[in-house]
């Protein structure tokens, strides 16, 4: 340990005599000319989202929030498989009837293993790259709970969509949400194109990926995105 | 207008003929054209092999022979880049504030021969005559350092009786590179193969650039395949006229 | 395979390494699949971005400030790393590293080990070191599983084994695996993969893992994926390692919004790779409990203290110069003798060995400049290629050796004839007399001697003409008189 302590204490010490001065306050002139909000109204980024996702060969399906638990047992069946896992927090609405539901606190990796499939909600949308991506808190589960299972039903609410990226930032940055301590962020399901460029879907993590888009405009608990204050440069 | 030739060392020794041209395309123009004759190198071979300190004195050689002219025209893109691109650094560093100052007022007087012509004559049509298939090589100085972007093109496209054939792969590199042809010789000769092809595939009677050290590398491995596409400078074909044809080296 | 020498202390010199390449007809046509493939993914999707050049700027800025902060903010990521659950260890080199990751292992009492692609372990030479020490190491990134099952060296830094294409991953696959009846699609040769691994990802407990990004605010760790094998080694195992260069830090999370929009667009050509993973130290019931981060140095700071070579810092590892590079194009990327090759690598691995070897390097390009038009950080490549060359040849200058090197004292003898004209006069007229015995009939030189043979290999050079331009000049202005 006392040498690694050292060595901490020359490289910053390196660091230091090739920076002389601290210049962290500079932080805030940064340059951020890119865009930051997009400029598409909700049916157009809930659209692209649908296109994007279909792009990466996801299932997508939209429903009003009365529906989801119709959509939810059609996506279930539609797989044609039966033992489902989810989050012991999700919504217990969404354990729609005639499917065998594990629900994981804390189970075991095996168990986790030997599902056909998992059902998780999503923290936020991001329309541009159709990306879903989780914070792995309540009912978007454990890590491995989206990881393992071959086939990976995701909920996402479309007031949780927005257009770019630096939107999904800043709704990171606005309480209560705040930067998350563990995030996955997932665009489409797991490919390689190692093998001569040709792309391959389906390598270790689920191979196939459905999303469930729900139109929660009106739902008190959904909650909002707020609008970022940052003025972007704009398409 | 008044303007100074820096015709560059290697077209000075070994393409006279793309002087002349540049000599009797302004003269036509009514540019009053002259030539220092004090002048050498640039000092890019120097610089892009690693002898700073040599391109460095070229650098100072050079600022100090036209610091008082009006403008400088350079039939090279890469000569050019060398002076846009390296020599801020050189001249940082030396220290000599005078020296830098005459530097940095002679920097935009400083052009390549088609941005001479679009930008600071405002011309496209020099009323050349050339009836020829010519492809046109982008040389990667032009491309990406002096970012010339379509002024050639213009220049081409206004040339009577020309055929503009667009080459394959327009934006890549012949594998010339200076001392890189000979370093890494082996290297240079796939890049090279890949460009010949290219222009032989446009089946062009000319394959024209506004470097010609490209031109040597792609004519002298055209040459030796006994494949019939000459090169040819961009002044050449510009100064060419019904009257007066490009003068041609066999 | 194992012929391929990726240690630049031991590698021969670029130009050397490249003539056996360039006649293996089969890898330059992998190679220039691959990449062309890429570089066109790569294109479709820059242009539909119309915030492209502020996206750069913003991420050229963000690093360099990073960069100039570097000692506050892997501060900071320590102290928030920490409070997270995590231990921080701090790595002068690679033997450094290895010594810290081994000591891990040992008090893990690991016999296997399942790794995540990780550059930064082939740059510290960790799988030999792990096998001399009898921890099995499992390469789980399916290009790196090719390799290692085809005893073969990494060639790319985001599609390691570019060179390899299907019949030969059939083959090393069948061999390896026992798969005698398996078929080169890409479909199956993947399935084969996914088999081979799943049981592996299941019961190893301990893994190691390299890092596109940490961020000083959070402390968090930040992996970009495709398969994922990596979230299955940052998910399932009891124990996780994360090597990671110290110039990799972010300041603040808000700042992946500028990287991750850059890093797969220039990488493989996608908006978003299909899994991106942010963790931050232990989070008790998910993922590995004991974490560890290795902060290595290994050249990285003293590169920091020199004004135009510490952009090379800024690198994200996006490989978009490589596949852009008309040399890497040719020879792939062994015949750079480093697991970092192409553009980044001529530049990156001679600052990594404190000039000390790959000098060739720094000549292994044409300064074409289509890296620096790609790169996401704009990171001006050729700038910095010539900045080393000169300090290659300042090196030269101090070695006896320099007064038998033709091209030095080529360069010194052009420099004499450049410094008044009429040495330079007198320099063409002597090149004029030295040419004409080696000029045909027809004006063209088809062979030079020396120096000139190396030019002359594939290329005719036309003569000497009788007049210079000068001389020409010169005559013109006597006759108007």
């Amino acid at each position: 340990m006392s040498a690694s302590v050292s060595s901490r204490t020359i490289i910053l010490e390196r660091i230091r005599i090739a920076n002389k001065v601290s210049t962290v306050d500079a932080y805030r002139e940064l340059p951020r000319n890119y865009i930051l909000s997009g400029s598409l109204d909700e049916p157009a980024r809930v659209g692209l989202m649908m296109e994007r996702l279909r792009e990466y060969g996801a299932e997508v399906a939209e429903c009003v929030p009365e529906q989801l638990g119709a959509a939810i047992a059609a996506q279930l069946a539609f797989s044609g498989r039966h033992n489902f896992a989810a989050p012991a927090d999700i919504s217990p609405a969404w354990l729609v009837p005639g499917f065998k539901w594990t629900l994981d606190s804390a189970l075991a990796t095996d168990e986790i293993e030997h599902q056909d499939g998992v059902l998780t909600s999503a923290f936020a949308g991001v329309a541009d790259s159709g990306t879903i991506v989780l914070h792995h808190s309540g009912g978007e589960g454990r890590r491995v709970l989206s990881l393992l299972p071959d086939w990976h039903l995701c909920i996402l609410r479309i007031s949780r969509i927005v257009e770019t990226l630096p939107e999904y930032f800043h709704l990171c940055s606005q309480p209560p949400a705040l930067a998350p301590a563990l995030a996955t962020f997932i665009s489409g399901p797991s490919a390689t194109a190692d093998i001569e460029m040709t792309r391959i879907k389906g390598v270790h993590g689920p191979r196939s990926l459905s999303v469930i888009l729900v139109h929660d405009h009106n739902q008190h608990e959904a909650g909002e995105i707020p609008s970022p204050t940052d003025t972007g440069r704009r398409p | 207008m008044r303007a100074s030739l820096f015709v560059t060392c290697y077209n000075d020794t070994l393409f006279p003929e793309t002087g002349r041209a540049v000599v009797r395309l302004l003269e036509r123009l009514g540019v009053e054209l002259e030539f220092r004759p004090e002048q050498t190198c640039c000092g890019q071979m120097h610089a892009n092999t690693g002898f700073r300190s040599e391109a460095s004195c070229q650098a100072q050689r050079l600022v100090q022979l036209y610091r008082d002219a009006e403008a400088v025209v350079i039939p090279s893109a890469s000569c050019v880049a060398m002076i846009r691109d390296q020599y801020p650094a050189f001249f940082e560093e030396l220290g000599n504030d005078s020296l830098r100052r005459d530097f940095q007022a002679l920097l935009p007087r400083v052009y390549e021969l088609s941005e001479f012509l679009t930008d600071r004559l405002d011309v496209d049509d020099v009323g050349a005559y050339f009836p020829h298939r010519v492809t046109y090589h982008a040389s990667c100085h032009s491309l990406r350092s002096l970012q010339v972007g379509d002024r050639p093109f213009r220049l081409l496209n206004k040339v009577s009786g020309l055929n503009l054939i667009p080459l394959d792969n327009l934006e890549t590199c012949c594998g010339f590179g200076g001392t890189f042809s000979i370093k890494n010789a082996e290297v240079s000769s796939a890049m090279l193969a890949g460009k010949v092809h290219d222009v032989l595939s446009t089946h062009a009677e000319y394959c024209a650039a506004l470097d010609n050290s490209c031109l040597m590398h792609i004519g002298g491995a055209l040459h030796r395949q006994f494949a019939s596409p000459r090169t040819i400078h961009l002044a050449q074909i510009l100064a060419s006229t019904q009257d007066m044809p490009a003068e041609e080296v066999a | 395979m194992s012929h391929v020498i990726l240690n630049p202390r031991l590698a021969p010199p670029f130009p050397k390494a490249a003539i056996p390449i360039l006649r293996n007809a089969q890898l330059r046509t992998n190679v220039a699949h691959a990449t062309q493939v890429i570089q066109n993914k790569r294109a479709k999707l820059v242009a539909e971005k119309t915030d492209w050049q502020e996206l750069r700027t913003a991420a050229a800025a963000i690093r360099d400030h990073a960069l100039d902060n570097l000692g506050s903010y892997l501060e900071e990521f320590e102290t928030r790393c920490t409070a997270a659950g995590g231990v921080v260890h701090w790595a002068w080199d690679a033997a450094e590293a290895r010594a810290t990751i081994l000591n891990i292992l040992c008090e893990e009492q690991a016999s296997e080990v399942i790794k995540i692609k990780t550059m930064t372990s082939a740059e510290i030479e960790l799988n030999p070191a792990l096998e001399a020490a009898g921890i099995h190491a499992i390469e789980t990134d399916l290009a790196e599983l090719i390799l290692q099952l085809g005893d073969d060296e990494p060639s790319h830094i985001v599609v390691p084994a570019l060179h390899v294409n299907r019949s030969q991953v059939r083959e090393i696959f069948a061999r390896r695996m026992g798969l005698d009846d398996l078929t080169d699609n890409p479909q199956a040769l993947t399935a084969a993969a996914r088999d081979y691994l799943r049981r592996k990802f299941l019961s190893v407990p301990t893994a190691i893992s390299g890092a596109n990004f940490l961020v000083a605010e959070t402390g968090s760790v930040v992996i970009v994926e495709s398969e994922g094998n990596g979230r299955m080694c940052l998910t399932l195992p009891r124990t996780m390692i994360t090597l990671v260069g110290i110039e990799k830090v972010l300041p603040r999370f808000r700042d992946l919004e500028v990287m991750l929009q850059l890093l797969a667009r220039s990488a493989t050509g996608e908006r978003m790779s299909p899994y991106t993973s942010v963790w931050t130290g232990v989070k008790p019931g998910d993922g590995p409990q004991r974490f560890h981060v290795v902060l290595l140095d290994n050249g990285r700071s003293p590169m920091l203290a020199r004004t135009r070579e510490r952009q090379t810092l800024r690198c994200i590892r996006c490989a978009a110069c490589q596949n852009v590079c008309p040399v890497y194009q040719q020879t792939g990327g062994h015949a750079y003798g480093s697991v970092y090759g192409g553009p980044i690598g001529a530049i990156l691995t001679p600052q990594l060995m404190h000039m000390e070897y790959a000098q060739s390097l720094p000549y292994a390009s044409s300064l074409c400049g289509a890296c620096y038009e790609v790169c996401p950080v704009k990171i001006n490549i050729p700038e910095v290629l010539i900045d080393l060359r000169a300090k290659v040849v300042d090196q030269d200058r101090r070695r006896a050796s320099r007064l038998t090197d033709p091209m030095y004292l080529g360069m010194r003898a052009a420099s004499g004839a450049f410094s008044s004209a009429r040495r330079y006069r007198a320099s063409q007229r002597l090149a004029r007399m030295a040419l004409r015995p080696f000029t045909g009939k027809d004006g063209w030189i088809r062979s030079l001697p020396n120096l000139g043979s190396r030019w002359t290999m594939t290329r005719d050079l036309r003569g000497m003409p009788d007049r210079t331009f000068r001389e020409w000049w010169a005559k013109r202005g006597k006759a108007a008189q």
